[in-house]
């Protein structure tokens, strides 16, 4: 056990770093190594580098918020956007930029966040418990009235239209150091406080009484979790828009490989996640010819559509097991 | 060692209440009634899961002033029908039965070991690797069963340990609550009440919501058990033990 955990964590590390470095080397513009320009210089520094952190810390961020939502809801098929969060996030992020308050991004994609996931919560739970496929469908009406006010915010003002746009492909066009300074503080502390709840984390996957009874305080665990995993979704929308699925894909494929325990899941989680991201943001750079960008949301989309469909054909009777 | 008075518990529109309870150390008691006539409310009480008014002490310690780590120490609640919703496998859903033991942040070899023992002890050490989720009924029920006596606790509160579960383990488990038994109390919901008359010492039972009788094993006729359950029925006396049979 001990030994899957460190050769996971070491050998993703080393992924990372390899995934970074390509991240840094490859783009749109090709850059000769052997003579850098002033241009090359401030492309490298002010693009590319902070454009390869903050991709792989909303991975990390989306993943970590993915695995939490999990464990919470009792429900593999929960994460940031099923649960009706980033979309809730997104609309408050627009209204923010909307009202003029553009540093509060972070603040208002939160709070909207942390409604929409309580107003998702309230509707799928029966008797105690979150039904996967009531989730799903509290999901999406969440997330349809989310897009909706952000649609009719749209309407209202021609002006910032792109930006708008952006919030719903998701993108890391937008990285500075700064934005992944912050989010790296965030995902650090999210992290200490979660790695001290590990055990407690996979107890509360039993029925609410066994897990009482086990002596964890599943209520303050829940409310918690919640919580931080809203803080994670909304400081990513906020920099990187709704990008889709991540927290789904990426914690399931690790459970299907043997990394079940949260002390073994949540570190792998984060960096397989972040590699994951960068991957994809690589991709989203550099498919199309000419410099043009794709969004990585749609990527992102694509693959999650994809990973659905496998679970609901080939995974049926497991969902079966946790319905 | 346990001292209950005048307890009232309320669950939803459901109110339990007990009047006067005295339990000590190595009884092993069966608790009877009908479906809905609180015994898991009771069961919740001792546990600490659901709040009461009234008395309830643990040697000579109120039981709402100890600190809830140590209560779960002391006490290993049973719930029925447990599930679990992620992949975990068999041997580590037994681990997690001694969480209350640990710092909270990892399981000792300690652990590791005393699971081994109990998992061998109740017969499930063969399906250590299996998925939880993928065993039958009767299978998740006894490594259930195993995670609550994985705790080691003072006082076993066990809802329906032996339902869905076969006929020879149903027996191997009664005999071994009976090792347990000694420096322990152990209370059971038990509805095969044959079993009961044969292996336990005392009974309590409920109906409507009330601690109905309070008997012991001699004490215990064929009238209480009609009484109860609303049925008429007899015992049959045999050198093996009492069976209870229906009076049409």
């Amino acid at each position: 056990m001990f030994k899957r955990k460190w050769t996971g964590i070491i050998v993703g590390s080393m992924l990372l770093a390899l995934t970074a470095l390509l991240g840094v080397l490859k783009g749109s513009v090709s850059i000769d190594f052997s003579a850098l320009t002033d241009t090359d210089k401030n492309i490298l520094f002010y693009v590319r580098v902070p454009r390869v952190f903050l991709s792989g810390l909303v991975g990390a961020a989306l993943s970590l918020s993915g695995v939490l939502f999990q464990y919470v809801m009792k429900n593999p098929l929960a994460d940031s956007f099923t649960t009706g969060v980033s979309a809730s996030a997104a609309m408050g992020a627009v209204v923010a930029i909307m009202t003029g308050l553009t540093g509060l991004v972070p603040l208002f994609a939160f709070v909207a966040g942390v409604i929409g996931l309580f107003a998702v919560y309230r509707i799928s739970t029966v008797a105690g418990r979150v039904q996967p496929i009531t989730m799903l469908l509290a999901g999406i009406v969440v997330s349809t009235f989310s897009s909706a006010t952000i649609s009719f915010m749209k309407y209202l003002s021609d002006d910032a239209v792109s930006s708008i746009v952006f919030w719903l492909m998701g993108g890391f066009q937008a990285a500075t150091f700064g934005k992944d300074l912050v989010l790296l503080f965030a995902l650090l502390l999210v992290w200490l406080l979660i790695r001290r709840e590990y055990m407690a984390l996979d107890i509360i996957c039993f029925d609410d009484k066994t897990a009482r009874a086990s002596g964890v305080d599943v209520d303050r665990l829940r409310k918690v979790s919640f919580l931080v995993a809203a803080l994670l979704t909304a400081f990513s929308v906020g920099y990187a828009g709704i990008i889709a699925f991540v927290g789904l894909i990426v914690p399931h494929v690790l459970r299907l490989v043997g990394f079940r325990k949260a002390d073994e899941l949540v570190p792998m989680s984060m960096v397989t996640g972040a590699v994951f991201m960068i991957l994809n943001d690589l991709v989203s750079r550099t498919l199309l010819p000419e410099g043009q960008e794709l969004p990585v949301g749609i990527i992102t989309s694509s693959l999650g559509g994809g990973f659905f469909l496998y679970i609901l054909v080939k995974r049926k009777k497991e969902l079966h097991y946790f319905a | 060692m346990l001292d209950l008075r005048d307890i009232v518990a309320k669950r939803a529109e459901f109110r339990l209440s007990i009047e006067s309870l005295k339990i000590n150390r190595g009884e092993m008691i069966a608790i009877v009634g009908n479906n809905g006539s609180g015994k898991s409310t009771f069961l919740s009480v001792l546990g600490g899961l659901l709040s009461y008014s009234g008395i309830y002490r643990i040697n000579d310690s109120e039981f709402g002033e100890l600190d809830k780590k140590d209560r779960h120490r002391l006490i290993s609640l049973l719930p029925q029908e447990g599930s679990l919703s992620m992949p975990f496998d068999v041997f580590y859903v037994v681990l997690s039965g001694r969480f209350p033991l640990t710092d909270g942040r990892c399981y000792e070899e300690e652990d590791y070991l005393f699971t081994e023992r109990v998992m061998k002890w109740l017969d499930v050490w063969h399906l250590r690797h299996r998925e939880f989720v993928t065993l039958s009924g009767g299978e998740k029920q006894r490594v259930l069963l195993a995670r609550a006596l994985n705790r080691d606790a003072a006082i076993l509160l066990l809802d329906e340990p032996l339902s869905g579960i076969d006929l020879r383990h149903q027996y191997e488990t009664v005999e071994i609550l009976k090792q347990l038994q000694r420096d322990r109390i152990i209370l059971v919901v038990i509805h095969d009440i044959s079993l009961a008359l044969r292996e336990f010492d005392r009974f309590l039972c409920f109906k409507d919501g009330r601690l109905l009788y309070d008997l012991s094993g001699d004490e215990i006729e064929a009238e209480h058990i009609g009484t109860v359950f609303d049925i008429k029925v007899n015992f049959l006396k045999h050198e093996n033990g009492v069976f209870i049979y229906r009076e049409e």
